[in-house]
């Protein structure tokens, strides 16, 4: 546990659970306000029970588009419009360079982050792991991939800041929303490259010994888990579950 | 502190449109593609964006996180007095549902606010609001006798007692834009098609109403739909054929939903009736357009919103002399040409405005002729003919253009004068 316990891993656990706790709150609140909605067009409004938004969804997705030829298997949507985002392909080949990088860097950091956080508690509880899967050793194995897809997460990002800092129809059109959810992916991505800079001795130079590893390390999980995971519910990140429902609901869209 | 209460309600917006509101990137493609925000020397608040962002920021306002502690915070009525007056002048092309990157359905979310707002006092737009009225004491909205409904019919025409297909002609073919009706029956009695007509049984399809976000008014729209439906069926046709795209886009998505079910009869567009005999070689045509330029404007009702896009073009393509070109924004992508959603009767300036862009890019291919198959495009789109040209309304005649500027016909009108088919009218036949 090294590795984080320049404050427990304890500590860490807490705000874990505290990230999640106040991730499922958002996530209720924003089902409870779809709900408020009807199960159809031109229907009365519902009575407001959270199972409604999940039946509507449902009964969208399962509903024949009147239009003609607007047919399309849930697999489509799934691979081609939300995997691919291939609407954003349609429209702007950079944008959709842009986006695509900063979803699959994303994704992957997120997902590696969530296994490496398994096996932690998994050996945080007493569990015995084959040597492979020690969280030591697993460090050691997912730092190239984690190397390689944080550099895929920065070049989007760094696309996306330079396209709403320099393009004036862009930069005029932007709002809070749209900043802050930027900026605060951007500090966690500079926040982990630094700190895995910091580890492995980039800063000795300057005067950062590796031992400010562990604290700059869990500067940038404790950020992290709040910001890609508490404030999702609350911000411009919603669409990161909002987008694909919609695209299932609506078959791909027109 | 007593509680506030919230500012706006959920009335008329299912659970997946709330959500729809939510998905929004903020991208900006919609803005981009919007004929009003365009036609409106890009006014901020116009652009479909900017009203998604509005209408979330109402819904935050009443019931996000702040709210849920806090107590709601107060939409004013001026903001939302304002926010109802720039969605009334969307034409509901959808155009920004076709681009949107996250593929909401706007059209649909752009009427069920506007259904909202009109609860709430705000909508609709101008003259709009006489629609419910008028569709519910006359069954059509240009103060007709329904008993007149077939005065239309000239003794030429042959009207079937019995027959597979029924011709629903709407109220602008029957009463206000007759050509379209003529034009319709000559070609089908000639094709050797018989057709039925529901005559007084024919109420309007309440498109306008519809669109305007006037639905729930004693439930004309609900109302018109079960009695049409079901004297369409009680009629015994395995087929209806419209010559509207209002009237078709109504039949095809709204009449499913106002009934509860999909009604028991094929729906087609004169457009699929001709290309059909056209791939058949059983269309004699009689004239030709002697290598006129020809171009086809998707009516946003009949291409974007039901998905036909092909059938009118093999019909145009296939007219006699006819060098069929395609104009820019065309088919999925169409510049709509303004009429739509209530516009044309509730901000006319802004149809004709939208409309001369249109016509910019019929001219831009060096058109002749600027056809669609729509009475409303028909309409607004030759306005905005005679504002870019400054000339005053001619119907088409293939015999006499002596200015050569474009003209402006629906296709069925352009099949009939070409088929050697009269295309007066019955007060014009009687002048004679
Ligand atoms: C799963 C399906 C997702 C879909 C369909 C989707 C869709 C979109 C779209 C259409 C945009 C607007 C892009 C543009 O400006 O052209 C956008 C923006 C953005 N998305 Fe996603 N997204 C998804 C998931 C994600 C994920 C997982 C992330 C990770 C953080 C993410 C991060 C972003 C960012 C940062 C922007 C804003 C870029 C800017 O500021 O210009 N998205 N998304
Ligand atoms: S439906 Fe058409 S007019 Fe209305 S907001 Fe969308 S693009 Fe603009
Ligand atoms: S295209 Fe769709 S996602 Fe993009 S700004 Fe418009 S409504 Fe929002
Ligand atoms: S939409 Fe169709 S039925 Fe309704 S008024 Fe127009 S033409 Fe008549």
């Amino acid at each position: 546990m090294d590795y984080y316990s320049g404050i427990s891993f304890g500590a860490m656990i807490m705000i874990a659970f505290i990230a999640i706790a106040v991730f499922l709150y958002g996530m209720f609140l924003n089902i409870k306000k779809w709900s408020l909605g009807s199960t159809g067009y031109g229907l009365e409004p519902s009575n407001g029970s959270i199972g409604v938004f999940l039946k509507t969804l449902l009964a969208a997705i399962k509903e024949e588009s009147p239009k003609k030829g607007h047919k399309q298997s849930l697999i489509t949507t799934l691979v081609l419009d939300i995997l691919l985002q291939r609407r954003i392909l349609r429209r702007n080949p950079l944008r959709w360079f842009m986006h695509i990088t900063i979803f699959v860097g994303w994704m992957a950091l997120f997902i590696f982050s969530l296994i490496m956080f398994l096996f932690e508690v998994i050996e945080l509880i007493g569990i015995e792991l084959p040597l492979a899967l020690h969280p030591e050793v697993l460090r050691d194995t997912m730092a190239v991939p984690n190397d390689v897809f944080s550099y895929i997460l920065l070049v989007g990002i760094i696309i996306a800041i330079v396209r709403r800092l320099f393009i004036s129809d862009v930069r005029e059109n932007t709002i809070a929303y749209d900043s802050v959810f930027l900026a605060g992916l951007t500090i966690i991505t500079v926040s982990g490259f630094v700190s895995d800079w910091i580890r492995i001795g980039l800063f000795v130079d300057y005067g950062i010994p590796e031992v400010a590893s562990p604290p700059a390390a869990f500067f940038h999980v404790i950020i992290s888990l709040l910001f890609c995971i508490a404030y999702i519910p609350y911000s411009k990140y919603m669409h990161m579950i909002a987008a694909p429902l919609v695209l299932l609901a609506n078959k791909g869209g027109e | 502190m007593a509680k506030r209460t919230p500012s706006i309600n959920t009335n008329n917006l299912t659970a997946v449109q709330i959500m729809e509101i939510d998905a929004c990137t903020r991208c900006g493609e919609c803005v981009d593609w919007c004929p009003t925000y365009d036609a409106k020397d890009k006014s901020p608040g116009l652009a479909p964006r900017d009203k998604i962002k509005r209408w979330k920021s109402f819904m935050d306002r009443s019931y996000g996180l702040r709210a849920k502690l806090f107590g709601p915070k107060p939409v004013n009525d001026d903001e939302m007095q304002e926010f109802s007056d720039d969605l009334y002048h969307c034409t509901t092309c959808g155009v920004c549902g076709t681009v949107c990157e996250v593929g909401i359905n706007t059209v649909e979310l752009w009427e069920s606010i506007r259904a909202n707002l009109v609860k709430r006092g705000n909508g609709p737009y101008g003259k709009q609001n006489m629609f419910p009225k008028l569709i519910k004491e006359y069954r059509n909205p240009y103060m007709k006798d329904q008993k007149d409904r077939l005065l239309w019919i000239p003794d030429d025409i042959k009207i079937a007692e019995k027959a597979d297909v029924l011709y629903f002609a709407g109220c602008t073919a029957g009463f206000n834009q007759q050509v379209l009706g003529v034009c319709t029956a000559r070609v089908m009695n000639k094709l050797n098609v018989p057709f039925m007509l529901l005559g007084e049984e024919e109420w309007c399809c309440c498109s306008a109403l519809i669109r305007t976000g006037q639905p729930h008014i004693d439930d004309v729209p609900k109302v018109s739909a079960i009695h049409n439906v079901e004297a369409i069926e009680a009629s015994g046709v395995k087929t209806v054929m419209f010559a509207c795209a209002g009237c078709y886009r109504v039949a095809t998505i709204d009449w499913p939903r106002l009934i509860g079910r999909k009604p028991r009869f094929k729906i087609v567009h004169i457009a699929d009736i001709l290309a059909d005999h056209i791939k058949h070689g059983k269309i004699k045509w009689e004239k030709s357009l002697n290598n006129q330029i020809i171009t086809y404007h998707d009516p946003c009702h009949l291409g974007r919103h039901c998905g036909v896009y092909e059938t009118p073009r093999i019909v145009l393509e296939n007219l006699p002399g006819a060098r069929f070109v395609e104009m820019d924004r065309i088919r999925a992508e169409q510049r709509c040409c303004g009429a739509g959603g209530g516009v044309k009767a509730g901000i006319p300036d802004l149809a004709v405005g939208i409309s001369s862009t249109r016509i910019n890019d019929a001219q831009a291919v060096n058109a002749d002729i600027m056809s669609s198959t729509c009475p409303f495009c028909r309409r607004n789109l030759g306005d905005g003919r005679d504002n870019v040209y400054g000339v005053t309304g001619t119907d088409f005649d293939l015999r006499d253009n002596p200015e050569n500027e474009m003209q402006v016909e629906d296709m069925i009108v352009l099949v009939a004068e070409l088929m050697g088919l009269s295309t007066k009218i019955k007060s014009q036949m009687e002048e004679e």
